[in-house]
């Protein structure tokens, strides 16, 4: 069975890209599931898709944790432990990165025996959240790696999920999608079906004793007010606002009202401060200061410079 | 009851400097709903319970996360007035029993989509206004089901693309109007907001502070999932809503209805619709000229009748 990982953030079309796999494999004469991961997520946080495919049928539900193929869109993803980017790798799974870095760089930086290609990131878009074409190029280099879908298979499941699009976009995802099938052909096999698991390859849970507990210690109603604060939405921004003080005017009510996430916290100075914490990088605020002291930037740039700075 | 003294909002300088709502909820970047919730929280203050319909909103609370600082109760989407009904009556007989004191009483306020407010919980409204019920009912209307991949609503314009119209010419209906159907019932309050218009909505929520009985508040909810926008337009586009008269700021109490932010110079609708992509299809591949037309048609129409009296 074929079991396969899409990570990206939301919007980027990872829903997409397991679809159009999906789809693929099953015009390939496969059963299929694939399926988005949803979660309370929205645009910019870390999600996953996936897609199983087998000759026999498949069995197996739920997320997969044992990936032959781990492909992920944005590789700001592949650090930070809420995406789960690394989860269940092992020397059989294939990690496709697209990234500008060498697969020799993330080789190092990971230090798993997992095998690592790269799908050279080409457009150079400031937000990340905005990659063009990214769902169909992870689904073309998943087919391509495979070896089991032919470039007619791919480009009819494309046309068949982006349907609903105009003709001339559908036209240029197949043309870019075509591009990274043909790229991928010389790894063309990498990525081969794992094995079924049997029973004694999971570890046997430990019994743990669970004695009746008084409802209301079991079952705990939240005392705390605004416990919400302890998620951190700040990993959604691909693009960070950045508030240029001398050019701030002060007028802390402006910002703080808009923010709709109530993220703009007004100093004891009367100036803002952004809570990067929870900041989903919206933009309204900069999109909304009167003096236009409020900058964006991307937010892989920003950590890149913080990364400098503290070095 | 939280009746505190009026807060007296007549600048923007005196929007509340600090944030009752905790940050770290689950809404979309650039949400409209939650621009309109916290602003009205800041406002209200901890001392309520909001009784959440189905729909965007009732991600807020994902256990064991809340952003509120007070009570918080889940029902279905055809049943939150009836639930508020539920939580008053618990706390008035608390009250009379003095089990809870004055100061301790709460503000029971509902939070619905519009497809809970126009749609399926219509009736457990109206049912509530007819029992004069004390509590507050905000919507928050992205016109459409916004949670669930934007299906059209009651509440979806005429021409806006949804998931479930997706003809060249978009949703073929109408938007309900919703306020004439709530002021039909004669409640103490029924007000149109917007976040993009703070001072707007906080002197709103001063005023219904101040009263008893059902306060029912409709706040269009810029979308930027739902109508396809950059989320950072969202301001943008919510003031284009009030300046272009497609979404009129309104009160009603004592049946009489006053508009409380006419536009001096309306803007044409079109710098409205062509930043959303849901309106996209009547300025692309060709431009729908008749379809626009259609639109400044009936907001013309909605005005004419507001300036006859």
């Amino acid at each position: 069975m074929f079991r396969i990982r899409f990570h990206g953030r939301g919007g980027q079309g990872m829903k997409t890209a397991s679809r159009i796999l999906g789809t693929a494999f099953f015009n390939a004469g496969y059963e299929v599931q694939d399926a988005p991961r949803y979660g309370a997520e929205r645009r910019g946080a870390p999600i996953f898709a996936y897609v199983r495919a087998d000759r026999e049928t498949i069995n197996e539900r739920g997320i997969i944790d044992r990936p032959d193929l781990v492909c992920v869109a944005d590789d700001t993803l592949v650090g930070m432990p809420a995406a789960g980017v690394v989860q269940g790798m092992d020397a059989h799974t294939v990690l496709l990165i697209n990234s500008h870095e060498t697969a020799e760089t993330w080789q190092k930086r990971l230090n798993t025996e997992a095998r690592i290609l790269i799908l050279t990131a080409t457009e150079d878009v400031e937000d990340r959240a905005e990659l063009p074409y990214i769902g169909s190029r992870c689904a073309a280099a998943a087919a391509a790696l495979t070896n089991v879908i032919e470039r007619e298979t791919l480009v009819a499941a494309l046309t068949e999920e982006l349907g609903h699009l105009p003709a001339d976009i559908i036209a240029q995802n197949r043309e870019i999608a075509l591009r990274v099938f043909d790229e991928m052909a010389q790894h063309a096999g990498l990525v081969a079906p794992g094995s079924m698991p049997s029973a004694n390859d999971y570890d046997s849970p430990d019994w743990i004793e669970m004695p009746f507990e008084n409802a209301a210690i079991s079952n705990l109603a939240i005392h705390a007010g605004a416990t919400s604060v302890m998620v951190r939405t700040g990993l959604w921004r691909t693009m960070r606002p950045v508030i240029n003080y001398p050019k701030c005017s002060g007028c802390a009510w402006i910002c703080s009202t808009y923010c709709p996430d109530g993220a703009i916290n007004v100093r004891a100075d009367g100036f803002p401060e952004i809570d990067y914490d929870h900041c989903k990088g919206c933009l309204v605020c900069v999109a909304q200061c009167p003096p236009h002291a409020i900058e964006s930037i991307a937010e892989h740039v920003a950590r890149e410079q913080e990364a400098e700075a503290s070095a | 009851m939280s009746k505190q003294s009026p807060l007296h909002f007549h600048r923007m300088k005196d929007m509340p400097s600090t944030h009752l709502l905790g940050t770290g909820t689950p809404t979309c970047a650039g949400c409209g709903g939650l621009e309109t919730l916290h602003t009205m929280y800041d406002i209200l203050g901890d001392k309520t319970v909001f009784v959440n319909a189905a729909g965007c909103m009732t991600l807020l609370s994902v256990y064991p996360f809340t952003p509120f600082r007070g009570g918080w109760l889940y029902t279905s989407m055809a049943s939150a007035p009836a639930g508020a009904q539920g939580v008053r009556d618990a706390l008035d007989i608390l009250l009379q029993k003095k089990k809870l004191s004055a100061d301790e009483n709460v503000e029971v306020v509902v939070i619905t989509g519009d497809g809970t407010a126009y749609g399926m919980g219509m009736s457990a409204t109206s049912g509530a206004m007819d029992r004069n019920l004390d509590f507050i009912y905000l919507c928050y209307d992205n016109e459409g089901y916004g949670n669930t991949g934007q299906q059209y609503s009651p509440a979806t314009p005429h021409a806006a693309r949804t998931s479930t119209s997706r003809g060249s010419h978009g949703y073929p209906g109408y938007k309900k109007d919703l306020f004439a159907i709530w002021a039909a019932h004669n409640p103490a309050y029924v007000a149109t907001v917007i976040a993009a218009e703070p001072l707007d909505l906080a002197k709103k929520i001063e005023k219904i502070q101040a009263m008893s009985g059902p306060r029912m508040l409709i706040s269009l909810a810029p979308c930027p999932t739902g109508w396809d926008y950059d989320p950072q337009l969202s301001v943008e586009i919510g003031r284009l809503a009030v300046q272009t008269g497609v979404w009129p700021l309104k009160e009603y109490s004592d049946g009489e209805v006053r508009h409380t932010k006419v536009p001096k110079q309306r803007k044409p609708v079109e710098e409205y619709l062509q930043l959303q992509g849901r309106f996209r299809h009547l300025f692309e591949p060709k431009r729908d000229a008749a379809g626009i037309a259609e639109i400044q048609s009936r907001i013309n129409a909605y005005w004419d009748r507001v300036d006859a009296g």
